[in-house]
């Protein structure tokens, strides 16, 4: 245990080193705290958004799933690869200009300008806030476990771990550390990851992977196609899934990134980082791991035992099924790399989570709404400090109800993600969007999924016809953008060409 | 968006995009993921199933798509 904390420790320390020294050679202003004074690169800009969108579920959740479920969740990824790539080849090149044209330090505070409105800033800023927070207190609490595991010490030691890093890295070291440090995390996160798969086939499946394969064959057949053992993945869910996957373009936190860019040739190339490296690569390194290492090492039954063994459910155990596996196949020092890769995804995660969450904060409700005339100075103090409050709260909501967390981030975050998209893509690219139109959508979109979720009568959400909560809430909103825009006067010629002639003929000119 | 959407070679892309999902879609929802009755999963070289060969070649067709346009084509590279 002691060789496990030393590592911990000198992992921990290397984190905070980098953010102090990111402190160090900070500007001090709100653009470089924010965003990284906009000189990301792409090679650091693909690590950024990559380990910000891939956190410790891709360890856990998502092989977990697959190992019960078959390879149907596996369209959520395709989706979502297509979802990202999108942002950057149509929306990005938009938002980095327009922000770096007028300043703007969040996305929010550029659709409220865009629209001329302080009201549907700040429904804006409450929405995202109360989808993204949650998001950050459950990746100490998934590291909490790991950390038991290893070392025998309280989950509540591991959350706290991961949180003084969080604060750390995020209150001193601002979006450029954030996006350096991933860097760092990711790769520790890949070696990890994939390591233990190379190693683990090697000792344990003679075969290669084909071997697994076979041996899944004839213990479990439907493993290896849809719908599954369960039947779960019907040809309507997968379809559904990979369209939720392709609506990751409004992730927030994604969203920001692209402001962060040093120019727009990084618009030109991300794409073929996103392709090559994210879906040809990484993504299916944890697909491998689910749908054929980890059952045809440990099959179902195996796991069924355990989980008797241990008093818990087949769920739990099929999402530490990846760590069980190391920890019983390879050597026991091996066990603490892979609790830091499982850190270092968390953190990476959560700290652009934080980071997003801290820049609304200060500049779309501080200093949008409360302190209108407060200076470059107090919007960075007042971001770095929310740092703080942030990480408190969202543990708070997360330690509350751990059961309720994990349905709230599959029903609740990614259809609340989506419910900005009307009003982003039509800011960005239709004329025509107006103030109203986008009020309405947002707010009868946010409120129309909240009551979906809340009322269940018999237990089916009749208000959402019993499907996925993003399908039917986002397009009521996207149809309430539209009609509402179109019935109200259109934007002013003064916007219309700030926001667009002006941004086109920025993008042309600027090399 | 807007400026893919101003020349030809931008609406043939998207267009081109657009069909890449539909496909899939279709592809999804006309079983071409199941096993026939009586048939095995779809095994290539002996390990790739069927949802993830279908999902690299989805993301092969956009490489070949994104490459084609954005370095040949695009207004602002």
């Amino acid at each position: 245990m002691i060789f496990d904390i030393a590592v911990l420790t000198i992992f921990g320390l290397i984190i905070i080193g980098m953010a102090a020294y990111g402190y160090k050679i900070s500007a001090k202003t709100a653009e470089d705290y924010m965003l990284g004074g906009r000189t990301i690169g792409v090679v650091v800009m693909f690590f950024f958004v990559l380990f910000a969108i891939s956190s410790s579920w891709t360890f856990y959740g998502f092989p977990g799933l697959l190992y019960l479920e078959g390879p149907g969740y596996v369209f959520f990824i395709w989706g979502s690869v297509a979802g990202f790539a999108g942002l950057y080849m149509f929306l990005g090149p938009r938002i980095w200009a327009l922000t770096k044209m007028n300043r703007f330090l969040s996305p929010v505070e550029a659709l409220g300008e865009r629209y001329e409105s302080k009201t549907l800033r700040l429904v804006l800023a409450i929405s995202i806030l109360a989808f993204i927070v949650p998001y950050v207190g459950i990746q100490p609490l998934g590291v909490g476990a790991g950390f038991q595991a290893l070392t025998g010490l309280p989950a509540l030691w591991g959350a706290i771990y991961t949180a003084v890093l969080l604060i750390f890295l995020v209150l001193l070291g601002g979006m450029r550390i954030v996006a350096w440090v991933n860097i760092f995390l990711g790769i520790v996160y890949v070696t990890a990851l994939m390591g233990s798969m190379l190693w683990i086939v090697n000792v344990a499946l003679p075969g290669g992977l084909p071997g697994a394969a076979t041996a899944i064959l004839e213990t479990q057949p439907e493993l290896l196609s849809a719908p599954g053992p369960r039947g779960t993945f019907t040809p309507v869910l997968m379809g559904g899934t990979f369209i939720v996957g392709l609506l990751a373009f409004s992730w927030p936190h994604v969203v920001i990134g692209a402001m962060t860019a040093r120019d727009k040739n990084l618009f030109k190339w991300f794409p073929l980082l996103i392709f090559v490296f994210g879906g040809l690569f990484f993504y299916i390194i944890p697909f491998i791991w689910g749908s054929l290492v980890a059952p045809a090492i440990m099959p179902l039954e195996a796991l069924t035992a355990r989980a008797a063994e241990l008093g818990t459910s087949v769920e739990i155990e099929a999402d530490r099924v990846v760590q069980t596996i190391i920890v019983q196949e390879l050597p026991g020092w091996f066990g603490v790399f892979v609790l830091m890769g499982v850190i270092a995804a968390a953190v990476s995660t959560a700290a652009v989570q934080l980071m997003t969450s801290s820049v609304i904060v200060a500049r779309d409700v501080i200093q949008g709404v409360f302190k209108p005339d407060a200076d470059d100075r107090e919007v960075t103090r007042w971001a770095r400090w929310s740092v703080i409050g942030i990480v408190i709260l969202s543990l708070s909501i997360s330690v509350i109800d751990t059961g309720a967390m994990a349905l709230y981030l599959t029903d609740v975050s990614i259809p609340g993600f989506a419910q900005w998209s009307p009003a982003l893509v039509g800011g960005l690219l239709w004329k025509r969007g107006t103030r109203q139109g986008a009020i309405a959508a947002t707010v009868v979109g946010v409120v129309y999924l909240v009551l979906g979720l809340l009322i269940t009568p018999g237990g089916s959400r009749v208000l959402l016809l019993d499907l996925h909560p993003i399908v039917p809430t986002l397009l009521v909103n996207t149809i309430v953008y539209i009609v509402v825009s179109l019935l109200t006067p259109a934007p002013s010629e003064e916007i219309q060409t700030q926001f667009f002639d002006e941004v086109d003929e920025f993008l042309r000119s600027e090399s | 968006m807007r400026e893919v959407m101003e020349h030809t070679a931008g609406k043939i892309y998207l267009t081109y995009l657009a069909a890449t999902i539909v496909g899939m879609v279709v592809a999804i929802v006309r079983g071409a993921m199941s096993v026939p009755e009586g048939g095995e999963p779809f095994l290539l070289f002996g390990w790739m199933t069927a949802p993830l060969v279908a999902g690299v070649i989805f993301v092969l067709l956009w490489l070949v798509g994104y490459l084609v346009y954005f370095f040949k084509f695009w207004p602002y590279r």
